[in-house]
C-alpha cells in the first residue's frame, strides 16, 4: 500500500516532531489533571469507600465526611430497630490537635471506631492490630502522616488534645483530601479525647440484610428526625462533589483540561494545515489522476490519526512513568483504564477536529492547479 | 485506426463579472489510436483550457467529448474522477511528482487508484520504470533525480494502468535539449508500440519530429 499520508507525515520530520510534541503535551496535561483530580477524589472518600457499611447516617445538613456535625448517639437504637438493618454501629470523627515528639503541633482528623468489628477502622496495617486500640487511649497512625507527624512506631507516646496516647499500630494508604493526617482510635477513646463529643456520635453506619435494597432501607431510615441518610455510593459522591464544587477545584481542573484540548487542537491544526498548504499541488495532482474527494479526505484524516496515536502513546507512557515516580513521593495520580480509553477518544477527536480546516482546503483545490508551472 | 478521442464543437466560456470571456470556441478535434497530436499556440491561446476539458478536469460550456467510445462530457461531476482514472494518463510541465514517494511509489499511486493489488502494483511499477530506463532508480525520491529523470517517472506514471489516452502539458518545457529529446522519443515509442493516443500541448518546436500531426489554436479557435 502506498501510504501517502504516512509518507508525507514522516517526510518533514521537524514538522512531524512538533506536531507529536504538541499532542503529547496535551495528552500529558489532560492525564495529569484528570489523574490528580481522581486521586484527590479517591482520597476525599477513602474511608467511606473502605468501610464495610451499606448506609451512612449523619446529622441533618452535614456538609461532607470531613466536616460532620455531632448528634445524639441514642439514634443508633432507632437505626438498629429499622426493618432491613441487620447491623449498625457508630463512628466518631473529629478534629484534634497532636503534639509531635519534637514539640511541634499538628491538626489531625481522629476517627473513633468499634474495635470489636473494625468497621470504620484502618483496612491495611503495617504494624500492630486493629483490636489493640481497645487498650485505653491508644491510636493507629497512617504511615502517610509521618511527613507531618514525624516517624512513629508502635510503643511511642504522643499527645492528642493534651492527653497522652500510645501508638499501637501503623496503617497504610489512608490519606485524606484535607491533608490532615487520619489517626484511628476506639470510639470511646475518641469521645474521651474530645470533650465536646460526650454521648454524641457523628456517623451511624449500617448494613442491610440479604434481599434488602440499601436505597429502600435508607428511605425508611429517613423517617428518623434530624438526620440525613445515604447509601455508601451516595455519601461517597456527596463528599467528592462537595470538594469538587465548593472549593472550585472542579472548575480549575476543568479549565486546565479545556486549555490542554485547545492547545492540542491549535498545534495539530496549524501543523496539518501548513502541511496541507505545502502539498496542495500534490492533492490537485491526486485529483487530476483520478482520486476522489473521499481519497483526499482519508489521507488528511489519517495524518491526524497517526499524530493522535503516536502523541497519545508517548503521552500515556510519560504519564505512567509520572504515576510511578510521583507515587513514591506520596502524590496520588489515578489513571484507571476507563480514563485511558476516554483520553484516547478525546485525542482522536481533537486531531480529527484539527484536520477539518485542512480537509476543506484540500477538497476545494482545483485539479487545474497541476497545469500551473 | 479507431478514434480514441473525439471532441466536437467544444466551447468554454468563463463568466467574469458581467462579461463572458470565451477561452475555447467551437473546437472539433479527433485523435486516433497510435497517433501523437500536438496542440500548438502562444500563451493565453486556450491550449491548457482545451487540454483540461479533454482530460475531464473542466466541463465544457457546450460541445461533446467522447473518449474510447464513451461520451464523457455529459457525465456527472462525481463520475469524472473515475473517467480520468480509467482513460487518461497525465504528464505535466512541472512533473507534479509526490515528493515523499519514491519513483516506484509515484507510479504505484495510480495503480492503487485503479484497484490493483499490492504485488501486481509493485511488479507493474518496476516494469514501467524499466521501460522508461529508470529501473535502477525505482527507490529514489524525486529530489534525488534530474529533471529528465523526473519527467520519465512522470511518463511511467501516465502509462500506469494502460490508459488509451495520454495528455501532456508542455512536457519538454522544463528540460534541456538532450532530456527534451529523450522524453519525446520515449513518448513516441510508447505511442507506437501500444497503440495509445498522445496529445501534447506545447509551444516547443523541438517536439515536431516526434508528432504525427499538429493543430494550432489562437484566441480559443483552431486555425489550422
Amino acid at each position: 500500500m502506498v501510504d501517502i499520508a504516512r509518507k508525507n507525515l514522516f517526510h518533514d520530520r521537524t514538522r512531524f516532531i512538533i506536531t507529536v510534541v504538541g499532542v503529547t503535551f496535551s495528552v500529558v496535561l489532560i492525564f495529569s489533571q484528570f489523574g490528580i483530580y481522581l486521586g484527590f477524589m479517591e482520597n476525599a472518600s477513602i474511608i467511606i469507600d473502605n468501610t464495610q457499611a451499606d448506609i451512612w447516617v449523619t446529622s441533618k445538613n452535614s456538609a461532607n465526611f470531613d466536616f460532620p456535625v455531632p448528634f445524639n448517639e441514642r439514634k443508633l437504637n432507632k437505626v438498629r430497630q429499622t426493618r432491613g438493618v441487620t447491623w449498625a454501629d457508630h463512628i466518631m470523627l473529629g478534629w484534634a490537635n497532636m503534639r509531635r515528639k519534637d514539640g511541634g503541633q499538628e491538626n489531625i482528623e481522629m476517627v473513633g471506631f468499634n474495635p470489636e468489628t473494625g468497621v470504620g477502622g484502618p483496612w491495611r496495617l503495617l504494624a500492630g492490630e486493629v483490636q489493640s486500640v481497645k487498650a485505653g487511649k491508644s491510636i493507629i497512625v497512617d504511615e502517610s502522616a509521618f511527613a507531618k507527624l514525624g516517624v512513629l512506631k508502635v510503643g511511642d507516646h504522643v499527645e492528642i488534645n493534651e492527653q497522652k496516647v500510645r501508638v499501637v499500630g501503623i496503617s497504610q494508604g489512608v490519606r485524606g483530601f484535607t491533608t490532615a493526617p487520619y489517626v484511628f482510635t476506639s470510639y470511646r477513646a475518641a469521645q474521651d479525647l474530645d470533650p465536646f463529643s460526650q454521648a454524641r456520635t457523628v456517623f451511624i453506619v449500617a448494613r442491610v440484610g440479604t434481599g434488602y435494597d440499601p436505597r429502600e432501607v435508607a428511605g425508611r431510615l429517613r423517617e428518623i428526625r434530624d438526620v440525613d441518610v445515604y447509601t455508601r455510593d451516595q455519601y461517597s459522591w456527596k463528599t467528592r462533589l462537595y470538594w469538587t464544587w465548593e472549593t472550585g477545584i472542579g472548575v480549575g481542573f476543568g479549565l486546565t483540561v479545556l486549555m490542554a484540548i485547545i492547545v492540542g487542537v491549535v498545534i495539530v491544526s496549524q501543523t496539518i494545515y501548513s502541511a496541507t498548504i505545502e502539498h496542495l499541488r500534490e492533492f490537485g495532482t491526486l485529483k487530476a489522476i483520478g482520486a476522489t474527494n473521499r481519497d483526499v479526505y482519508w489521507i488528511i484524516l489519517k495524518q491526524a490519526l497517526i499524530n493522535a496515536l503516536i502523541g497519545y502513546t508517548i503521552g500515556l507512557a510519560i504519564t505512567l512513568i509520572a504515576v510511578r515516580t510521583l507515587g513514591a513521593t506520596g502524590m496520588v495520580l489515578v489513571i484507571p483504564p476507563g480514563l485511558m480509553v476516554a483520553v484516547f477518544a478525546l485525542t482522536v477527536a481533537m486531531c480529527a477536529t484539527a484536520s477539518v480546516v485542512s480537509v476543506r482546503k484540500a477538497l476545494n483545490v482545483d485539479p487545474l492547479v497541476v497545469f500551473r508551472s | 485506426m479507431s478514434a480514441t478521442l473525439e471532441a466536437e464543437q467544444l466551447t468554454k466560456i468563463y463568466q467574469e463579472g458581467a462579461f463572458q470571456v470565451p477561452a475555447v470556441q467551437d473546437v472539433t478535434l479527433t485523435a486516433r489510436a497510435g497517433e501523437v497530436v500536438a496542440i500548438l499556440g502562444p500563451s493565453g491561446s486556450g491550449k491548457t483550457t482545451l487540454l483540461s476539458m479533454l482530460g475531464c478536469m473542466l466541463r465544457p460550456t457546450s460541445g461533446s467529448i467522447t473518449i474510447h467510445g464513451e461520451c464523457v462530457s455529459d457525465l456527472d461531476e462525481t463520475q469524472l474522477p473515475w473517467v480520468r482514472r480509467r482513460y487518461v494518463g497525465f504528464i505535466f510541465q512541472s512533473f507534479n511528482l509526490f515528493a515523499a514517494l519514491s519513483a516506484a511509489e509515484n507510479v504505484e499511486v495510480v495503480l492503487q487508484l485503479k484497484g490493483l493489488e499490492r504485488k501486481s502494483r509493485r511488479n507493474e511499477s518496476r516494469r514501467l520504470l524499466d521501460l522508461v530506463g529508470l529501473g535502477k532508480r525505482a527507490d529514489f525520491l524525486p529530489r534525488d533525480m534530474s529533471g529528465g529523470e523526473r519527467q520519465r517517472v512522470s511518463i511511467a506514471r501516465a502509462l500506469a494502468g494502460d490508459p488509451p489516452l495520454i495528455l501532456a502539458d508542455e512536457p519538454t518545457a522544463n528540460l534541456d535539449a538532450k532530456n527534451g529529446e529523450q522524453v519525446m522519443k520515449l513518448l513516441h515509442a510508447v505511442t507506437r508500440s501500444d497503440g495509445r493516443t498522445v496529445i501534447i500541448v506545447t509551444h516547443d518546436h523541438r517536439v515536431m519530429p516526434y508528432i504525427d500531426r499538429s493543430v494550432r489554436i489562437e484566441d480559443g479557435k483552431l486555425v489550422a
